[in-house]
């Protein structure tokens, strides 16, 4: 744009320049042009109609564009939806499928009358959706409830953000601190150490295999 | 004296269970305590805090809080039910579903009619106390957030509830929400999280205070739902709250284990207007504290750590007694350990299941107090799991090792034992007599023919076992129509006669070759933790949980010559001073004279033919007299031979061998397997 800008200046440039020049080639001897009226008339006439012309051409070009999207999402919509011969097809069934349930449910319930039981009615009806049964006492919903309240609670003592420490370490502080100055519990009491000394060894035979000291 | 081999038990891996609850009985001076295994204690503060009832759990119980009701106890759980305890037969009397969801909380009001039950789903629910039974009233207007702690103004017409980062409080008779009181988060990472408030107690004059997890106790007025002043006690989470029953002090207990006081105190001396001051810290416990209560004269505590802690308040006890002692009840006040003598068993009672083993042997001879090689190691021979969710009674096994019963409060299991050198084979008793449904203590005659059950209202079943067929023999009643019952049985050695002590303080003696009551023992005002019958004199020896010592003899049905002289010369201070009970007490055939009893910390050898030992003489002298030669030992020694060197002693028993087996279950052992304390940075550490 910038360049048009400039082009368009530089023309511009160029006439008022080639208009000076003119001008200065026969401006002292003569006087300015004449330019006939008829001849302005028909260029600004012919300007305007290039216009209209202009803005005709685009709005057919829209018109084009927007009629060929029109038959492009009719064309999508058709694809979409079954042929119609399915859809006669699935007229006739479900009206059948009525029928026959009805017949069901009038015969049911005649043997209803005569037996008194009022169990078949549920079971012969299908269940609609993703439903299913479960006896109360099997699952109750107590538990989740009970388990989500003891996850809370655990959660609020020791979880996360909590600073605890271990009992190793309480204790080993105490033996620090007391009277009698004593080592950590995990040096003193065997038991204590063993988790700690399994992780040590892991650790050692790691770093042994990556240094690559045993050679096999 | 005599030179004991002494089988040192370590294998007993005795786990208590962290304490949840505390509640107090004011009118008859009672504690209850709630355990995280559903298990509910009664310790009674008159009288050493002796623990008189236990009413064991179940599994997956997960009792939140206890209230007392009068003489009734009730609990409510995450499980959703509200229980009523039944004391007497010391099992659960009924449970009723409140339909809320998890019930956080649970406070009963000071008229006694009320009881208020705080639920995970936001709902305050106030159920009446009838007549055997409570009936659900109404809701109270429905929160947001979960209702974690309640507390009942003393007039019974508003209701404080804690929850998620605020306080409300209820009016009980619209029930709709009065005041809102929002409590600020912590500082830094913690304001992230919400801040949940753990306890509140409403005073008569309109004060809340509030204890939350940020580490504050905040003091609000009621009348205009304001906060008045706010104290940072902890780093960590302050856990419970309690008042005490003239409203001047406030007990808080937090996440490190300490327990602070507040005082209603006038700031300036001489000053007419008083506030709420931070006065004392005590420091008794290693983990969280869960539960506190301001008993005016002692603060009680207990927590993760498992320890039931007393800690007196000086200033307010006025004579100086037993009382002023600070007392950490860690063990429970029963023995859970029973020995077949003649077999050299042990049978541990553990809360879901049995274990039996069989103790190792050892040739060798050595000095006093060195280790002697083991010949053959321990061996468990039964590790015996119990079918359904209740926890173990009691348990017990027969002299011979051939019979094994347990009770749970639903069921009564009898076990035959046939032990040959390598193969142990066990085989169920199906067919018992109908009226052994549950039993609340359990013991087997000394030649193995009989068993008596424990059952309601002090009344006790004998059977008969055979090889065959066990019949039911009798019950034998006591006269006095107690409805309590019994937590101690005792059989004499040649099968005439058997001692029963029940929470009534009574003890009855049965004479089982006519198989009814022979006579009863003066009462004493303190219950029995010990007593077993002499096998050649016949005289009943007694402990109490004061430390107090009697023997009855039952054929002449009166107090022996050195029982009275025992109580006219007075015991020595230090043996009145110990603060653990007495749990178990054997004779040595081999010295009739001798009597072996043991508490947690010592054991000790009372010889009937030395002299009592008066207050001036030196008591715990076993050190010095082995110092001396031995003609002047004689000249020094008394009646009772302590020995301290063993530890945490849970059972201490004398086999038919002459060698000692003592059960010993160190505290370090206990603390491995609690939860994890909070870290704390101590300076130079």
């Amino acid at each position: 744009m910038a360049k048009l800008q400039r082009g368009e200046s530089e023309c511009e440039l160029e006439k008022g320049v080639r208009v000076s020049v003119e001008m200065s080639d026969s401006s002292e001897d003569e006087g300015p042009e004449e330019v006939a009226f008829e001849e302005s008339r028909s260029a600004a006439l012919k300007s305007e109609e290039e216009k209209l012309q202009a803005a005709k051409r685009e709005k057919e070009l829209l018109k084009e564009k927007r009629r060929k999207r029109q038959q492009f999402f009719q064309e999508q919509k058709k694809k979409r939806l079954l042929s119609d011969t399915l859809l006669e097809e699935f007229d006739t069934v479900p009206q059948k499928q009525k029928k026959l349930s009805d017949d069901r449910d009038e015969e049911k319930d005649n043997k209803q009358q005569k037996l008194t039981k009022s169990k078949k009615k549920k079971a012969s009806r299908s269940l609609q959706g993703n439903c299913s049964v479960m006896r109360l006492k099997d699952e109750s919903a107590d538990s989740s409830m009970q388990q989500s309240a003891m996850d809370f609670i655990q959660a609020r003592l020791y979880g996360s953000g909590t600073l605890r420490t271990t009992n190793a370490e309480l204790l080993s502080l105490e033996k620090k601190r007391g009277v009698k100055k004593g080592a950590a519990v995990q040096f003193v009491n065997k038991k204590w150490g063993a988790e700690q000394k399994a992780k040590a060894e892991k650790s050692n035979k790691r770093f042994i295999h990556r240094q690559k000291l045993v050679t096999t | 004296m005599g030179e004991f081999k002494v089988h040192r038990v370590r294998f007993f891996d005795y786990m208590p269970s962290a304490i949840r609850a505390l509640a107090f009985q004011p009118q008859r001076e009672k504690i209850a305590v709630a355990r995280t295994s559903g298990s509910v204690e009664i310790f009674n503060c008159a009288d050493r805090f002796f623990q008189e009832k236990i009413i064991p759990g179940r599994e997956q119980a997960a009792t939140e809080a206890l209230a007392w009701v009068g003489d009734r106890l009730f609990s409510a759980g995450l499980n959703g039910v509200i229980s009523e305890y039944d004391l007497e037969n010391q099992k659960v009397k009924y449970t009723i579903d409140a339909f809320g969801g998890p019930m956080w909380t649970i406070a009963s009001n000071q008229q006694g009619t009320h009881l208020a039950v705080g639920c995970e789903d936001g709902t305050v629910k106030l159920f009446e106390v009838c007549e055997g039974k409570i009936q659900f009233e109404k809701n109270l207007a429905k929160q947001k957030g979960r209702i974690l702690s309640l507390s009942w103004h003393p007039s019974g017409s508003r209701i404080v509830a804690g929850m998620m980062d605020m306080i409300r409080v209820f009016n009980t008779e619209t029930g709709q929400s009065v005041h809102r009181l929002l409590v600020e988060r912590g500082i830094g990472a913690s304001r992230s999280v919400e801040c949940v408030v753990w306890g509140v107690v409403y005073l008569s004059d309109g004060t809340i205070i509030s204890g939350d997890s940020s580490g504050k106790v905040k003091i609000w007025d009621d009348l205009t739902g304001t906060l008045i002043k706010s104290h940072q006690v902890t780093k960590w989470d302050v856990l419970a709250l309690s008042v005490s029953q003239d409203e001047t002090s406030v007990v808080a207990g937090t996440s490190e284990g300490t327990v602070v006081q507040f005082q209603f105190l006038s700031v300036v001396l001489g000053q007419e207007d008083k506030e709420w001051v931070q006065t004392r810290i005590f420091k008794n416990h290693t983990h969280d504290v869960r539960a506190v209560l301001e008993l005016g004269t002692a603060v009680v505590s207990g927590g993760m750590d498992t320890q039931f802690v007393v800690r007196p308040l000086l200033d307010k006890i006025e004579e100086r007694g037993p009382e002023c002692v600070l007392r950490k009840i860690q063990f429970p006040h029963r023995s859970l350990v029973s020995c077949a003598k003649k077999a050299g068993l042990l049978l541990f009672q553990y809360p879901g299941h049995l274990e039996l083993w069989r103790l190792g042997e050892s040739d060798g001879h050595g000095a006093s107090g060195s280790v002697l090689p083991v010949k053959r190691k321990p061996e468990k021979l039964l590790h015996l799991k119990i079918k359904g969710e209740e926890h173990i009674c009691c348990s017990a096994v027969s002299p011979c090792g051939e019979w094994i019963a347990y009770s749970t409060v639903a069921s009564f299991r009898l076990y035959r034992l046939h032990c040959d050198n390598n193969n142990v084979s066990i085989t169920k008793v199906s067919k018992l007599p109908k009226v052994l449904s549950s039993a609340n203590q359990i013991c087997f005659s000394s030649d193995s023919s009989k068993l008596f059950a424990a059952s309601t209202c002090s009344s006790v079943h004998v059977v008969s076992l055979s090889q065959t067929v066990h019949k039911f023999v009798c019950t034998l009643k006591p006269k006095s129509g107690s409805v309590q019952a019994v937590h101690l049985l005792a059989a004499s050695e040649d099968g005439k006669w058997l001692a029963s002590a029940n929470s009534d303080r009574e003890v009855q003696i049965y004479n089982l070759t006519k198989m009814k009551l022979h006579s009863t023992v003066p009462v004493y005002n303190s219950g029995v933790t010990a007593m077993a019958i002499h096998p050649t004199t016949n005289n009943l020896f007694m402990v109490h949980a004061d430390q107090q010592v009697f023997e009855y003899s039952i054929e002449e049905k009166k107090y022996t010559d050195w029982s009275r002289q025992v109580q006219r010369n007075g015991l020595h201070y230090l043996w009145l001073a110990r603060d653990t009970p007495v749990t178990n007490v054997t004779f040595n055939p081999k010295n009739p004279t001798h009597i072996i009893l043991h508490d947690a910390y010592m054991f000790c050898i009372i010889d009937q033919t030395l002299p009592l030992p008066d207050s001036c003489s030196q008591f715990y002298n076993q050190l010095t007299l082995r110092s001396l030669p031995e003609k002047d030992r004689t000249k020094h020694s008394h009646a009772f031979k302590m020995c301290k060197t063993f530890k945490e002693l849970m059972f201490v028993e004398l086999m038919e061998d002459q060698s000692l087996v003592a059960v010993e279950r160190p505290l370090v052992e206990i603390a491995a397997q609690l939860p994890a304390p909070v870290r704390q940075k101590k300076f130079a550490t």
